[in-house]
């Protein structure tokens, strides 16, 4: 796959008529490279942003994570086993809750780019906040209440 | 590494390549993380199987070794980000959609690992 010569590269972005010229796409099992026909193929330094956002969201999850490694298997605690589980068990529902919707949100913006319309909003940061706000309650509650 | 040609006065490839480096040494570390042997006495119990973790973690981490050979031949094929095709564009993205939801996948399967080894304990 890596060589292959119909390999498409991103047009500067003044070049609206690429997708006229019949590029061979019926392959691909995700559409395109970046997120698929109608529209325009986005300037690469937005495509590569978008990118490095996904790989972002996908780190934050894997923080979190670690953490649910640390709480329910590594660390001794003498906490509430209800307490316990429960801060894990967020932790790792947190990080699967973006793990889905990370590459959903990727396929949107590269969407949106394609089309040239306003970026969507996502809930994903609010979600990961009060997330991450209530399982530090819980942490506190479980150094209290073992 | 040095290149004929123009580049990218940005770096938006390389930046790009490196957010995918630190990523998969995130994960891996996060794996092995999973496989140490609780900080108590492992004679206190409670553990998880060794040998859970280890099939489970293999498991994920071979979906990133598949990751790390897919990036290691786009990126040698796209003259190190210079550029994807004719065009003389950059690639975009730096890895194939798939790769995406395959790293996706593999990050919610081991948070499910997690979660299950402490049902399992």
């Amino acid at each position: 796959m890596a060589g292959r010569p119909t390999t498409e590269g991103a047009p500067d972005i003044a070049d609206h008529t690429r997708h006229a010229d019949g590029t061979d796409r019926a392959d691909r099992a995700a559409g395109a490279d970046s997120g698929g026909p109608p529209g325009s193929e986005p300037d690469y330094r937005f495509t590569l942003a978008n990118e490095r956002t996904f790989l972002a969201w996908i780190r934050t999850a894997l923080a979190l994570i670690a953490g649910a490694v640390a709480v329910l298997h590594l660390v001794p605690l003498d906490w509430h086993t209800g307490v316990r589980l429960a801060v894990g068990f967020s932790l790792t529902g947190l990080a699967v809750v973006i793990t889905v919707y990370a590459p959903l949100r990727w396929i949107r913006v590269q969407k949106a780019m394609r089309r040239d319309q306003p970026l969507p909003m996502s809930a994903l940061p609010v979600i990961t906040a009060v997330g991450v706000a209530l399982v530090c309650a819980a942490v506190l509650l479980g150094n209290y209440w073992s | 590494m040095s290149h004929p040609g123009p580049r990218d006065s940005g770096l938006q490839p390389e930046r790009t390549l490196l957010a995918w480096q630190r990523t998969v040494i995130v994960f891996v570390a996060v794996a092995l993380l999973y496989l140490r042997d609780p900080f108590e006495d492992p004679a206190a119990g409670g553990g998880v199987d060794p040998l859970y973790r280890l099939a489970a973690v293999l498991a994920v981490v071979a979906a990133v070794g598949v990751l790390i050979a897919h990036l290691r031949r786009r990126w040698r094929a796209t003259a190190h980000g210079l550029h994807d095709d004719a065009t003389g564009n950059p690639p975009a993205p730096v890895a194939r959609p798939w790769a995406l939801v395959l790293l996706s996948a593999a990050t919610a399967a081991l948070a499910l690992v997690v979660a299950a080894g402490a049902v399992l304990a």
